[in-house]
């Protein structure tokens, strides 16, 4: 029956073809649906005019939120501040939690409690941990009322205040949350670190800063680096905590560009020019993401 | 030929279609699960009611006049949902996007304007006129809310207002032998004196942060007289120079009477300074007279409505308050039933009371409560003033809240430290309220 075998085979694969598509069709409905729809719809709205408080004024106009975002000096200026506040907040959180991962790296008694309380800043939700410093910060209940009853500091002052000090409060309360992140990562990796390496270092002579260059920071690169760009992004798009610590800071002096989208799109209610700006700091973060991973030749073996 | 066992085709297909019904089966109950209806059984009608002041004796206060509604009409119950005082307008504009409002809210005058515009609030007239609630409300309470709407209608009940007065440390004054204030000199004296930074006290406490606007018009446009936002021109009054003076001479009070922290304060932190005992003088509402009651006692409180301008013209500043109805609501009767035993003289004298609120029930306001309260009896002394004119107040504009909201408060920060003049903070906003009223009236033509 060879004349049929061929037929018979060729449609038992015409028949089962679709079987991994069913399969994969209701995660494949969640993404269209959660994903693809509302990215799709904010490119739509950027397009638009549409401020629903002021239906006669929405309509089309094209790249014209764009061209408006390009002579906003808000935006700029809330540009500006928030490549400031990536670049300061994740250095801080790469170095202070790289110290704290060589620190309990080592063997100690206790050692499992204080590695459960060193990541613990990470497991406080936002809000907890912006009412948290809310209170240390405040002029009458917090840290500042202590010190002026010392004498160090005025009554009724406080760091969220002032302008420039704004800024440092801001980014002392999201270090104390975002370090522990880096710690953990770090950690992990150190921990695959053979003893048998750095006794061979001593036995060559080498000393600490040597060690580390040559054979602990190999191991951690590729913990580093992943951990570097994922909270690069996350703090680009950190909005909880700015919004509830400083409301965008006295003003305007702590406003990143996803709270000035918050800001346009839910408290103005100007969605369509709230959507440009978004996709405006969509376009950045792809570009950067693709860059620092081709930077950093991630996926590749260490040279 | 008949085959014991099936070709292996049917088998991989009967496989697959098995395994397909899973999926098949979770996406129904999904959907199922989202299309949840309230089914009114046993014929009891289910309203909701989202409040949008949410506070711990606000709550309690709400609920115990749910109370009182439900036990006069059994076959209505009203659930109630509070919203976060500083976000609710955002929670409400995201139901009414996706539909999914509730029956019930409690708005201010402004934010009808807002609401207007998606479409989202019943008028109230024909029902209002039907159950002849005209002459049982104040007419210039009802006049006011009809005012902050775009189209002139009502929209929401007219039966309660928040006045702005000014709350004093009367217990302070007295210690140090001053008398009770009664011009805009003695409260520029008055708080100085009480200023000694070296312990912590200060003579006022100014809203620099979140909110501010209110009461920057209730202190800067009742000294200098000015009772609207738009001249007879429908030019902006913002750069009249007695505001430019006014407002320069409340700018003053920041850092040399009040705190420093003051930048940033919203009316939550101006409260919790006057009711600690750091600032001797705090500009509000009387709504919040109930609230610093909770920690100070009568006499530590004076109260009074900001004072008149030099040539006697005293500014009221009036905002009503009160309830309104979804134009999507399944339940518009019973919806209006709630709204009417709001402006009755039973519940309206419960509510204005426990609120702090001046109530627009004409029986009501006869109450002796009314007349016992210090901060009721002030705004009302206030209003019989035969040069009392009341703040005129644009919201009836769509850019209104957004440019005194969002757009001044970081400018007014700039003011407060010194970065920005008076004089160039109000000619730029004076500009963009004449810019957003001539946008307003072209597309509105």
């Amino acid at each position: 029956m060879t004349a049929s075998a061929t037929p018979a085979s060729r449609r038992r694969t015409r028949s089962t073809a679709w079987y991994p598509y069913v399969l994969i069709g209701p995660a494949a409905a969640l993404v269209v649906i959660f994903l693809v729809y509302p990215v799709a719809s904010v490119f739509y709205y950027s397009l638009q005019r549409y401020n629903v408080t002021m239906p006669f004024y929405n309509g089309f106009v094209g790249l014209g939120n764009f061209i408006e975002i390009a002579q906003d000096a808000k935006f700029w200026r809330s540009l500006g501040f928030t490549l400031q506040w990536v670049v300061v907040e994740v250095g801080l959180q790469f170095v202070f939690g790289l110290i704290l991962a060589l620190l309990i790296n080592r063997a100690f008694r206790g050692r499992g409690i204080v590695r459960a309380l060193v990541f613990s800043p990470w497991a406080v939700a936002g809000i907890l941990t912006t009412t948290i410093w809310l209170l240390i910060y405040n002029p009458t209940t917090g840290f500042g009322h202590y010190l002026a009853d010392l004498g160090l500091v005025p009554y009724g002052t406080s760091l969220l205040s002032g302008s420039g000090t704004a800024f440092w409060a801001a980014v002392l309360a999201e270090l104390w949350k975002g370090a522990p992140f880096f710690a953990i990562l770090i950690l992990a990796d150190l921990q695959s670190i053979s003893l048998e390496l750095y006794e061979s270092a001593d036995v060559d002579g080498a000393g600490r800063l040597r060690k580390f260059v040559s054979i602990t920071w190999p191991h951690i690169r590729s913990a580093v680096v992943i951990a570097t760009l994922l909270r690069a992004v996350w703090e680009f798009n950190n909005v909880d905590l700015l919004y509830t610590l400083t409301g965008g800071g006295p003003a305007g002096s702590t406003t990143t560009l996803p709270l000035y989208v918050a800001q346009t799109a839910i408290t103005d209610r100007d969605f369509g020019y709230g959507s440009a700006l978004t996709i405006v700091a969509f376009v950045i973060l792809i570009v950067f993401t693709v860059v620092y991973l081709r930077a950093n030749r991630f996926g590749r073996e260490n040279a | 030929m008949m085959r014991e066992t099936p070709h292996p085709r049917t088998r991989t297909r009967r496989r697959a279609a098995r395994l397909a019904v899973i999926p098949a089966i979770g996406l129904t109950a999904l959907l199922v699960a989202g299309c949840a209806t309230g089914p009114s059984d046993d014929g009891v009608v289910t309203l909701e009611l989202w409040d949008t002041d949410t506070r711990p004796e606000r709550t309690a206060n709400l609920e115990k006049l749910i109370d009182m509604f439900e036990k006069e009409n059994p076959g209505i119950k009203v659930d109630y949902l509070g919203l976060p005082t500083d976000s609710y307008m955002q929670k409400i504009g995201t139901a009414v996007a996706t539909g999914s409002t509730p029956d019930l809210v409690t708005p201010k005058a402004s934010d009808i304007s807002a609401l207007v515009a998606q479409g989202a609030l019943a008028p109230l007239d024909d029902r209002f006129s039907a159950g002849g609630w005209q002459d049982q409300i104040d007419a210039s309470l009802v006049q006011t809310t009809r005012d902050a709407a775009p189209d002139g209608k009502l929209y929401i009940t007219p039966a309660t207002a928040l006045a702005d007065v000014m709350f004093y440390r009367a217990d302070w004054l007295r210690d140090a032998g001053l008398p009770e204030p009664t011009s805009w000199d003695d409260f520029d004296s008055e708080v100085a004196a009480l200023t000694d930074a070296s312990t912590g006290r200060f003579g006022y406490t100014i809203r620099g942060g979140n909110g501010f606007w209110p009461q920057f018009m209730e202190m800067v446009f009742t000294r200098a007289g000015i009772a609207t936002l738009f001249d007879e021109n429908g030019k902006s009054t913002l750069d009249d120079p007695r505001v430019v003076e006014a407002a320069q001479k409340y700018v003053d009070l920041y850092k040399t009477t009040t705190a420093e922290s003051d930048l940033t304060a919203d009316f939550k932190v101006m409260q919790a300074q006057f009711a600690a005992g750091s600032a001797g003088f705090l500009s509000h509402s009387i709504g919040s007279y109930p609230t610093l009651l909770q920690s100070m006692t009568p006499d530590q409180i004076g109260v009074t409505v900001p004072f008149p301008a030099e040539d006697g013209t005293q500014v009221l500043g009036l905002l009503t308050t009160g309830f309104a109805m979804f134009q999507s609501s399944k339940h518009p009767e019973e919806a209006w039933k709630f709204l009417e035993f709001t402006m009755s003289q039973e519940g309206d004298s419960f509510w204005a009371q426990a609120s702090g609120y001046i109530p627009g029930n004409i029986a009501v306001a006869d109450e002796q409560w009314v007349q016992d309260s210090p901060a009721l009896a002030a705004a009302i002394a206030a209003g019989a003033n035969e040069k009392a004119v009341p703040m005129n107040v644009p919201y009836y504009l769509p850019e209104y809240s957004s440019i005194t909201g969002t757009d001044m408060l970081p400018d007014w920060q700039l003011v407060l430290q010194g970065e920005l003049s008076v004089q160039d903070f109000l000619t730029k906003y004076a500009t963009a309220m004449n810019e957003a009223q001539q946008r307003y009236e072209d597309a509105t033509k």
